[in-house]
């Protein structure tokens, strides 16, 4: 990559010209087979640059006229580069996307060189993936008006198209699919002038004029594209399946978006093809097949026209296959697309119902199973471990679906599925049988199997909002609890109960119904995975104690609220086990306890009460953390930490918070914002900023001019933050103004806000000066006003001031302010001499109104907010490297073969 | 006889050894159960059955599988031969020590047998009340015993092939199990017996499992399946840190009881990982056992009977167990007993491994006396051989915490179906426990093996017939009467010869000898004595192969006149019925038979035609 350091801003007129300049060379290199490009990404990168130029309106033609040149030197170069030749093809088709284009491209028949399909397989170039690939999208770009459409008839592309439906590179087969579901959705206007049918996307696209020539044309080529689905459709023998899936998927995607007539059309050639292919039951194509079924279902009008019928026809055959995996995929797609035809959902809800019932005992159905028709064919299913496993997964993923399905479809209350679930978990673990005779052999199959209890478990957790599940909470906490105990549980069963029981404690109103046993198990439980010999239980475990801590319960019906850890856990085991997790070894467990403790101490803050022994222990400890942990994790998380305690500080704390906790927060803030901003880790000094940003708002957000909160949409929600998302409300001062800014200035420099904010500003990492940047204009808005009346204000600015240390980001910003004064030496006033001179050895004094002013905040600001590779992405830079990398390859030393092949076609 | 291992469950009924009170009685009730005080007694392997002197071989599988050997081989009559490998006799003479210490160390002057009186044992709670056989419990063997019987194991190394009396050849593989755990081959020329006992494909310390060569077994002895169906050692391991971890946090001990050999080793590996991840770096581990010292020493110099991972470490070099490790840093100490140094430096928290495991007697027993009050502390159980709460029942009431993790290595049913398949014997011997799923678990149909053709089960004392006889013997020939044979073909590739030969038979090995020329007659007028004379030889007579075919022979009959022939089908071939000379030839599959009366002359022809078609040897 060529490299430019430039600091002025280059306008983009400028670029183009230069642009313009570089072009025709460029041209040269690519049109010269003997010289290499790059990379591959470079031609891609250049043909996104030209469609760019393209959609804001300029001509390419008129723009780089040696374009035209360049592509007929390609194209008559059987030994230029197939990707240069694919890129070709691409321009050409960009370049008659318009009908002007066209006419030029076609006057000078540079189209039928370009698109010629005999030249190509003569030269035995055809044979290469991205020639066809080149071939078929720069036809695609042209088949936007109906002269390409004839240009395509009329040169007879319609049967190599379909033939590269079905091509051995994935990728071509694909892109001629995506071309033919174009053609025949792009010119269906066409035959449908008036019709409102068609979906607005596409009326946002410029109508293609209409003449009596394109109709025809048009309705040859949907015969053409129908006769061809329908008679592919079903796999002549079992090596074609690949057509018929491909057709498949281009049927759906035409059925999504076809108006009526056309959709009609379709359907009419296909459907007998169609349930040729459900009854011949081949099990890769069922879901293909069911999402055109659903395609078609869904668009074909409930008005009970024929076809209508016979796709809701296809589609009940479809749920009564025979395959009774296959039969689980299908009602699964089905449901999974909303349908709202109550017989077909409730069909479909009954088929997945079914492998849950035999499991855990006949409850779901009621007793008519047997009137299930394929209920043998479901229990031979199972009784294979594999395909058992497979369809109790497809039943319990679609669960919480089907609970939300209208009672009337349900065979059950909903609860009834609740319990099915929570059967299965215990089926699952070994602990209890199967109530159905029989079906031992069955249990066999999921006893242990981790799949099984993974989804099972996510189904419990969706489960948890469904009708009436709460009077099953007791249930839940046992099955998820003896989960939590099993020592066979691998660590995401492990992580899955957990956030199933936190998921489960939001929805319960009343805790009451959580017998002392269960909270004392959970207790036992929970003290045993902390100290687990797989960090992730660790973790887990710690993360549950946040997340427990984050829900707030009512311990008995009506009654005051608590959060959940306390209610469950007694409140005296949740802390202890946090402070040890602090000790953990493994970095994101330490990082997980330290927000876990701040969740936990949140709502203890917010109170103001007084901090007891064991926080101030904690405190010193995360200090700890911050000034000597190796890993970048845990001393974010610190940061997060005091960024929530003075955050629920600042916003809630009554006038009768304790002083001794103010203090010690005081006071650890400013050691943060000192070792914050000197960490190595980026987000550790972002996250200083944040905690900046917010001694900021608690000391300016009542004066004028302070933009609260300015930054607001920069700040990321940090998985380990705790800060809430409800909008920051801070305690407003009274005073005057000026007075009232100086002294709040004063104890902002006092607590390391400058100096924090001043580094970030210097920081090589650019989310760090942007954010540093962005604070210290909203600072400087809000102590050098510009306004005349504020002017008494700036001159009490004037007397506060703060310290530079003389190495690191202290000398850099002397430099900086340096460099300042003698570009404008006039403006130097005496306070700022003093303070600039003698730059090195100890620290200097700053007034901070001064360094505000001087440190050209808002060009720094332009510069930092554009991404740091925009020199390296500009068009510019991409002509320049071809150049130079082709200059590169001309000479003698560099090995042939070295560069990067990127496969993008 | 295949293993003797040692039922030790009977000691759970009787009281530890160390709490001893003054009394007059034999027993004693304790939080609701009864003990006999009274010097721990153990159940023997069956000895009605069959008498001891007349077993010539013993092959040991692993050292828990010979803790009964001192009863089978002293003052039994025994004279036969012990084959064990290496690590076997060694660990198992280690075990056997620590058990005798562990008694000698805490003498009872008064033995308990009035209990034993079955009206008196009718009278019982309990499950002294249906203890099986207490008469035949005795009380520990002594160190003599113990150095007399493993004078007569003869070691194997793995594959080594031993020859049985000529019958059979023997030959231990590796189990997998523990150091120098085996199974073993037992084979004839044509048949093979695999008995398969504790056996496990863990990744623990020992060498793998040989599993190839158990192939092509007609039939497969297996036993030793792990106790603990239900519960996987890792999750067990997992368990087992976690709990010691997590009382080690709350400023308790950790009790571990456990054998001084075995499972041991893999506890200190994980613990040897697990104490840095989880702060533990300062407590100290503790491992207390007479033969301690030994045990963790042997272990190492075994290279060659451990996995292949460790056995590289020793060429690095490098102990092979990490545990000299910990022994080095000081976080691991071993002491003989509680008595002497230990009790100076001996601080707390810590974690103990001591035995038995059984809590009636050995180190543990002051422990749980010293730790049991208070719930701060907690007692692991690893071992699977005794159900902890019949082991807790004479400490009730306790405070201490209880933690079952049962780690036994040994194949569960899921691997043992999946070795079945791969090894595929012809017939599996099983006992009849492992045929149906655990008593306790009824609905579990997973913890049973399940095998086509199904398992031949046996019970305690049931006499079994293994489904395969002795079929073919190898008979050896000498050179020269080899060469003295005249072979001719009978058809294309197979050729046949009469022998006439001495068959002599010697340690199961049958040779073939030429007949001694007979001596000439001694000028003697002693009486004859008829075993001594030499069998008589007479020149054999030819021996006839083939068969008749009907059509060609009744072609030969007319060409020599025959020609009133009525053939009748018979089940066997057919009859011939010459009516004019009222005469039948049975042409049968295995046999000819001319019946005529009265005609010699046609029976001779009617003979050398049907020997027309016949093979002469």
């Amino acid at each position: 990559m060529l490299i430019t350091h430039t600091h002025t801003h280059t306008h983009v007129s400028t670029m183009d010209r230069e642009c313009a300049s570089l072009l025709p060379s460029v041209c040269e290199v690519l049109a010269d087979s003997g010289r290499s490009v790059p990379d591959d990404t470079s031609l891609e990168k250049l043909l996104d640059w030209f469609t760019g130029l393209t959609e804001a309106g300029g001509s390419l033609l008129e723009a780089c006229p040696c374009l035209l040149k360049f592509i007929s030197t390609v194209v008559h170069n059987t030994a230029s580069d197939p990707g240069v030749l694919s890129f070709t093809l691409r321009l050409t088709g960009l370049m008659a996307a318009t009908e002007d284009g066209f006419k030029m491209l076609q006057e000078r028949s540079v189209l039928n060189q370009v698109f010629n399909l005999q030249h190509w397989q003569e030269a035995g170039l055809w044979d290469d993936p991205c020639l066809r690939i080149g071939w078929i999208q720069g036809l695609r770009s042209t088949l936007q008006h109906p002269k390409a459409l004839s240009f395509f008839v009329q040169s007879d592309f319609i049967d190599p198209l379909l033939q590269l439906q079905t091509d051995t590179s994935l990728f071509v087969a694909s892109a001629a699919n995506q071309m033919l579901a174009h053609i025949l959705l792009f010119f269906q206007k066409v035959s449908s002038a008036g019709s409102n049918g068609v979906n607005k996307k596409e009326e946002d696209l410029e109508p293609p004029a209409i003449t009596m020539e394109t109709s025809a044309e048009y309705s040859a080529v949907v015969k053409g594209i129908s006769e061809y689905l329908k008679e592919s459709l079903i796999p002549k023998e079992n090596t074609k399946l690949h057509q018929s899936l491909q057709i498949l998927k281009l049927l759906a995607l035409l059925l999504a978006q076809a108006g009526p007539p056309l959709r009609d059309k379709l359907l009419q050639t296909v459907t007998e093809s169609l349930e040729e292919l459900v009854t011949a039951g081949c099990s890769q194509l069922t879901l293909p097949l069911m999402d055109v079924i659903l395609a078609a279902n869904s668009s074909s009008c409930p008005d009970g026209r024929v076809p209508g019928q016979r796709v809701a026809r296809i589609l009940s055959s479809m749920l009564s296959i025979n395959n009774a995996a296959d039969l689980c995929h299908a009602a699964a797609a089905l449901l999974r697309r909303g349908h709202h035809d109550t017989v077909h959902t409730a069909r479909a809800v009954r088929i997945l119902l079914l492998p849950l019932d035999i499991i855990t005992g006949p409850t779901l159905l009621g007793t008519n199973t047997t009137a299930d028709e394929h209920l043998f064919s479901v229990v031979e299913q199972l009784k294979s471990k594999t395909s058992c496993i497979s369809m109790i997964c497809v039943c319990l993923t679609n669960t919480p679906q089907i609970t939300l399905t209208p009672p009337g479809v349900l065979p059950c209350p909903p609860v009834l599925i609740v319990t099915a679930v929570v059967s299965l978990l215990r089926i699952c673990s070994g602990s209890s049988s199967s109530s159905s005779t029989g079906c031992s052999e069955v249990c066999r199959n999921v006893i242990g199997s981790g799949k099984v209890q993974k989804c099972a478990l996510e189904a419990l957790t969706a489960l948890n909002s469904s009708p009436g599940a709460k009077e099953k909470i007791s249930e839940v906490f046992t099955i998820l609890i003896q989960y939590l105990d099993n020592p066979d549980s691998d660590p995401t069963v492990l992580h899955k109960s957990y956030q199933a029981l936190v998921k489960w404690i939001r929805v319960c109103t009343d805790l009451s119904l959580i017998t002392d046993q269960l909270r004392q198990d959970l207790v036992e439980v929970v003290k045993k995975r902390a100290c687990d010999m797989r960090w992730e239980v660790r973790d887990s475990t710690v993360e549950f104690l946040g997340h427990l801590a984050g829900v707030h319960v009512s311990v008995t019906l009506g009654e005051e609220v608590c959060d959940a850890s306390e209610a469950l856990l007694g409140g005296c085991c949740t802390t202890p086990l946090l402070k040890e997790a602090l000790q953990d070894t493994e970095s994101y467990v330490r990082a997980s306890a330290i927000s876990a403790l701040a969740k936990t101490l949140t709502h203890s803050w917010q109170q103001g009460a007084a901090l007891t022994e064991d926080q101030t222990e904690i405190v010193s400890r995360l200090l700890e953390i911050l000034s000597q942990d190796t890993e970048g994790f845990p001393r974010r998380a610190v940061v997060q930490y005091f960024i929530s305690w003075f955050f629920s500080r600042s916003s809630h704390s009554p006038p009768s918070s304790s002083t001794s906790s103010t203090s010690l927060l005081m006071q650890c803030v400013r050691t943060v914002l000192s070792q914050g901003s000197a960490d190595l880790d980026w987000e550790v000094k972002v996250h200083t900023l944040e905690l900046a940003e917010l001694l900021l708002d608690q000391a300016f957000s009542a004066h004028r001019g302070y933009r609260k909160g300015s930054d607001a949409h920069c700040a990321l929600q940090h998985p380990y933050g705790v800060v809430s998302d409800q909008a920051y409300t801070l305690h407003t001062h009274t005073g005057t103004h000026a007075e009232g800014v100086q002294s709040d200035l004063a104890r902002v420099v006092e607590q390391g806000v400058i100096s924090a904010l001043l580094s970030g500003l210097v920081d090589c990492d650019r989310p760090v000066a942007l954010k540093a940047c962005r604070l210290l204009i909203t600072l400087r808005e809000t102590i050098c006003p510009l306004s005349l009346g504020a002017l008494d204000a700036t001159a009490a600015m004037a007397t506060v001031s703060c310290e530079l240390l003389g190495k690191g980001w202290g000398q850099e910003i002397t430099k900086i302010l340096g460099m300042e004064k003698s570009d404008r030496a006039l403006e130097t006033d005496i306070s700022a001499q003093r303070s600039f001179s003698g730059a090195d050895g100890g620290g200097d004094s700053v007034t901070v109104s001064e360094v505000l002013r001087s440190l050209s905040l808002d060009e720094r600001l332009e510069v930092l907010t554009q991404s740091s590779d925009h020199i390296h992405n500009s068009p510019l830079s991409l002509l320049q490297d071809i150049l130079t990398a082709s200059a590169a390859h001309t000479h003698p030393d560099t090995k042939p073969g070295q560069e990067v092949i990127v496969d993008c076609y | 006889m295949l293993d003797c291992g040692l039922d030790t469950t009977s000691v759970l009924n009787f009281l530890p050894l160390p709490l001893f009170f003054p009394s007059f009685q034999e027993l004693k009730e304790c939080a609701g159960r009864v003990f006999v005080d009274s010097q721990p007694e153990f159940c023997l392997p069956e000895r009605e059955l069959l008498d001891l002197s007349t077993i010539d071989v013993i092959l040991i599988s692993n050292y828990h599988c010979m803790m009964a050997l001192p009863y089978i081989t002293e003052h039994t009559g025994f004279t036969g031969t012990v084959y064990a490998t290496e690590p076997t006799l060694q660990i198992g003479r280690l075990l056997m020590e620590e058990l005798v210490k562990f008694m000698e160390r805490v003498p009872k002057a008064q033995s308990a047998t009035c209990w034993k009186n079955k009206e008196i044992q009718r009278m019982l709670p309990g499950p002294l009340k249906d203890a099986v056989d207490v008469w035949t419990w005795k009380r520990s063997y002594s160190m003599q015993e113990v150095n007399s019987a493993l004078s007569k194991v003869q070691l194997v190394g793995y594959s080594q092939k031993v020859e049985l009396f000529g019958a059979v050849q023997v030959s231990p593989l590796s189990s997998g199990y523990s150091l120098g755990s085996s199974n073993w081959i037992i084979q004839s020329h044509h048949e093979k017996v695999a008995y398969v006992s504790g056996s496990s494909l863990l990744t623990t310390h020992p060498q793998p499992m040989d599993q190839s060569s158990l192939k092509n077994s007609d039939v497969l002895i297996l036993t030793g399946l792990t106790q603990m169906p239900t519960a996987n050692p890792d999750g067990m391991l997992g368990e087992f840190c976690s709990n010691l971890a997590m009382t080690i946090r709350a400023g308790g001990n950790v009790l571990v009881p456990c054998y001084s050999s075995g499972v041991i080793y893999d506890l200190l590996e994980c613990l040897y990982q697990f104490i840095e991840s989880a702060n533990l770096g300062t407590t100290p581990f503790y491992f207390i056992s007479p033969v301690a010292n030994s045990s963790l020493e042997f272990s190492q110099i075994f290279a060659e009977w451990l996995c292949h991972n460790k056995q590289s470490k020793v060429y690095l070099p490098e102990p092979p167990f990490p545990h000299a490790e910990l022994i080095q840093t000081n976080k691991l100490k071993h002491y003989p007993s509680i008595h002497g140094d230990f009790s100076s430096e001996f601080r707390q928290p810590c974690v103990v491994f001591t035995g038995h495991p059984s809590l009636r007697f050995g180190d543990v027993v002051h422990f749980m006396e010293l730790w049991g009050k208070s719930g701060l502390n907690t007692i692991i159980f690893t071992e699977p051989d005794f159900s902890y709460l019949d082991a807790l029942a004479p400490y009730q009431p306790l405070a201490m915490k209880c933690v079952y993790c049962p780690i036994d290595t040994r194949l569960n049913f899921h691997q043992v179906s999946k070795l079945l398949k791969e090894v595929q014997p012809l017939h599996v011997v099983c006992p009849e426990q492992y045929t149906q799923p655990p008593l306790t678990q009824s609905h579990r149909s997973d913890l049973m093996l399940e095998l086509q053709p199904p398992p031949m089960p046996y019970r305690r004392c049931s006499v079994l017939n293994l489904p395969f006889r002795r079929r073919y013997e190898r008979v050896y020939i000498l050179p020269e009467l080899a060469n003295s044979l005249v072979p001719s073909e009978i058809k294309p590739g197979v050729s046949m010869a009469t022998v006439s030969a001495v068959l002599h038979s010697k340690d199961n090995k049958h040779t073939l000898q030429s007949v001694p020329k007979p001596p000439p007659v001694p000028p003697s007028k002693k009486r004859k004595r008829v075993m001594e004379e030499p069998p008589v030889v007479l020149a054999p007579k030819p021996l006839l192969s083939g068969a008749v075919p009907l059509e060609a022979f009744l072609a030969t009959l007319q060409k020599h006149g025959i020609t009133e022939v009525k053939v009748e089908e018979t089940a066997d071939g057919h009859i011939l019925h010459l009516q004019a000379d009222d005469t039948l030839i049975q042409l049968e599959e295995d046999g000819t038979h001319i019946v005529c009366d009265n005609n010699e002359p046609l029976r001779t022809t009617l003979r050398d035609l049907v020997l027309r078609f016949l093979q002469k040897l």
